[in-house]
């Protein structure tokens, strides 16, 4: 025999054992006959509440409400549900349901489109009952399949039959299967709460800046939190929820908090806020940095440094809005509208002009929390600018920061004898909606009414601006702004007030005094050099006498 | 005599740390845009299919990319890909200047920097094509005037949309069959 098929042999003989020592087995544990274990508590699809057929968003509320029977009545007492804020300070009802903003301009009398985005079934108008339980809408939040569709002119119901949309685009929108979707239900993700957020004002990434489809499936590049790949946060990791009480609204911002970090698990009443994780003090890797960047927490918020662009993708973000041109018409008197360079809409007979950008810089303010907001009929002075919201804050308060903002500017209708914001009526195929018969006297008229408001009969259109903070698309840290972007002229923070920037601020008898001692060493330097070159070349005495 | 050579050898490497420090912004040159990105680089292709002598676009590539792909925060930057087989070709055909297939297609690189304008980045063809003899340098000469219309817009005409390449890696377009 040879050689090698010896070893062939005793390699085949080695490999059997080790294997079987490898099968041998193992004893029996009590959970091997047991199912897989799933991700919750609960498999919907086998609740008997839930495997009838169903034909509206109604009753598969009703039958939710059968086990989860405090939920509805929770979710009512949500800005989710009342889209209305009482600002504790003022009084001042605030929400979606009280302000005008220089996006879409307001929800009265455009319930049927707007209220795609309530968490709610059939708000038509003023008469929607906000006690009527069977009318929360469980599944816009907790939907798991991403076929959950709400479209405009529904008043929040889901698309019970096929349809096309946008009306007469060809593009069709499947019915809901509400069976699967009640079966299938989850915590909220990403596409849940973006599904609305992610669409603010008719299209992806056109309000907020920072929160657009991107966020869906992130890189960490984009969102260090967020990032799928890596911690992969929901929404509700940091705007943690009790009682279906949503933290952190924009309404009820916590500019700055101060203290050590409060871990998940442990109270914190401000939990959206960075610093309930991280602290006020964050900085420890490099420690001939840290104390200098952590002393810049008592100036600056986390965002300022941390979310150096926003809207930091090709969807971009929308910065101008200009209903002054909406309902012009082409030359034969028809609607038109066309597109910007990247494919996103620029002029609409519709709605008028817009301007949108990728990867903007903030606008720097100081910041403590508190926004002060127009609400409808409050009166505006057209000579400025009108700030339709404006943070409050300044260096002089302890709790205020430097915050990034996304300013939006826009023009929009205003009465210019009664000096308010107008109300347009612009939703909706009835002969007053602007967006159906392009009459702007008609649809103000028609929105004024609703809202209860009287009109001069006159309109105009006033230049308003809205400021948003910037909180999401935190990059990673070492994409943070660098020192020199604001320690420099005209850098980032020029022109916030009550701060020193060393770099960009100057002190003239210091910066004389300084420019001085440079000159006089300089001076000192070229007189001691000059000496000692003329020394060395005088010709030495002794050298003369040795020639003669 | 020793004075002499001092100032010589001084003089030569004042000159020599002077071109090294400079010779960057020579050979490149920078110029803001009014424009978006996507606008910028719109208008850009655009003025690119109107030029003639045999220009066409050639690809679209957007740098950046592969950095994100790596956890890292970059602003945008998108670089089009331009040739002309009138002006390639010769070059391409002789062997002493076929290595310059390295500069081929002409790039031009649309980006945004940190203080938040749009800029437009381009090669001194011109001063390049001087250094590889009359035949290079004519060349360049015509690159360099059709260039500059490349880079001339009129805001009031209305955003073209942006020309995305039909493969994303690159190439395809008329200019392929002249070689680049």
């Amino acid at each position: 025999m040879k050689a090698n098929t010896i070893l062939r042999i005793a390699a085949w003989i080695s490999c059997v054992l080790v294997s079987s020592a490898q099968a041998a087995p193992v004893a029996p544990t009590l959970t091997d006959k047991l199912p897989a274990v799933a991700k919750g508590t609960t498999d919907h699809s086998k609740l008997k509440e839930l495997q009838k057929p169903f034909k509206t968003g109604p009753e598969v509320t009703k039958a939710c409400l059968e086990c989860h029977n405090e939920a509805a009545n929770q979710v009512q007492h949500t800005k989710h549900w009342t889209w209305e804020v009482v600002d504790a300070a003022t009084g001042k009802k605030l929400g979606k349901k009280n302000i005008i903003n220089n996006f879409c301009t307001t929800t009265i009398s455009n319930e049927e489109d707007c209220m795609a985005c309530h968490a709610g079934y059939g708000w038509h108008d003023k008469t929607f009952d906000f006690s009527k339980q069977e009318n929360v809408d469980c599944l816009i939040c907790h939907d798991s399949t991403g076929t959950y569709r709400k479209l405009p002119g529904d008043a929040g119901h889901p698309v019970y039959e096929r349809k096309e949309f946008p009306h007469g685009s060809g593009k069709f929108v499947e019915a809901v299967d509400l069976n699967k979707v009640a079966q299938t239900v989850q915590l909220p993700s990403r596409r849940n709460c973006g599904s609305c957020h992610f669409f603010g004002a008719g299209a992806n990434g056109t309000k907020h800046g920072d929160l657009d489809t991107s966020l869906i499936e992130p890189g960490k590049h984009l969102d260090v939190h967020m990032d799928a790949k890596g911690l992969n946060f929901s929404c509700v990791t940091c705007h943690k929820t009790t009682d279906h009480q949503v933290s952190g609204s924009r309404y009820e911002m916590t500019a700055s908090r101060t203290g050590p970090a409060t871990p998940r698990g442990k109270y914190d009443e401000h939990p959206a806020a960075c610093q309930s994780c991280h602290s006020d003090k964050p900085h420890h890797e490099n420690p001939l940095l840290m104390e200098r960047l952590n002393a810049h927490t008592d100036k600056l918020a986390c965002q300022t440094c941390h979310i150096p662009e926003y809207a930091r993708n090709s969807i971009g973000t929308e910065k101008v809005w200009d209903w002054s041109t909406a309902t012009t018409m082409d030359a034969d008197g028809k609607r038109f509208a066309y597109k910007d360079s990247a494919g996103r809409r620029a002029f609409d007979s519709k709605k008028g002009n817009w301007t949108w950008d990728s990867f903007l810089i903030p606008e720097y303010r100081w910041f403590n929390g508190k926004v002060d907001f127009k609400v409808v009929g409050d009166k505006i002075d057209p000579t400025h600018v009108v700030e339709i919201n404006s943070p409050q804050g300044s260096a002089n308060e302890p709790g205020a920061r430097i915050w990034p903002f996304k300013v939006h500017r826009g023009k929009q209708a205003y009465d210019p004898e009664l000096k308010n914001l107008l109300i347009v009526h612009t939703a909706a195929e009835d002969d007053t909606a602007l967006w159906h018969n392009y009459n702007w006297p008609k649809a103000i008229k028609a929105g004024m009414e609703v809202a209860g408001l009287p009109w001069s009969g006159k309109y105009d259109f006033v230049s308003t601006e809205m400021s948003w903070p910037i909180t999401h698309m935190v990059a990673p840290k070492h994409d943070a702004v660098g020192c020199a972007q604001c320690h420099q002229n005209d850098g980032r923070l020029k022109g916030i007030a009550g701060v020193w920037l060393p770099g960009q601020d100057r002190n003239g008898l210091i910066d004389t005094l300084g420019w001085l001692m440079v000159g006089l060493a300089s001076l000192g330097v070229l007189i001691h050099g000059g000496a000692r070159v003329c020394v060395l070349c005088r010709p030495k005495k002794n050298e003369g006498k040795d020639e003669q | 005599m020793l004075k002499l050579i001092i100032g010589i050898v001084l003089g030569a490497v004042l000159s020599v740390t002077v071109i090294f420090q400079t010779a960057g912004s020579f050979m490149f040159e920078e110029r803001e845009s009014p424009f978006t990105v996507e606008e910028t680089v719109a208008r850009i292709q655009q003025n690119v299919e109107k030029a003639g002598n045999g220009w066409a676009l050639f690809g679209l590539r957007y740098p950046a990319r592969p950095v994100e792909a790596t956890g890292v925060s970059i602003l945008p930057v998108m670089a089009i890909e331009a040739c002309s087989p009138k002006y390639s070709g010769p070059i391409l055909k002789d062997d002493k200047t076929r290595f310059l297939s390295l500069l081929m297609p002409c790039k031009i690189s649309v980006y945004k920097k940190s203080d938040g304008k749009v800029y437009i980045g381009t090669m001194n063809a011109g001063l390049i094509g001087k250094f590889f003899g009359p035949l290079v340098a004519e060349t360049m000469e015509h690159v360099v005037a059709d260039q500059k219309n490349f880079l001339e817009f009129d805001p009031s005409q209305p955003a073209p949309p942006l020309i995305l390449p039909k493969a994303t890696t690159g190439g395809g377009g008329g200019a392929a069959a002249g070689g680049c």
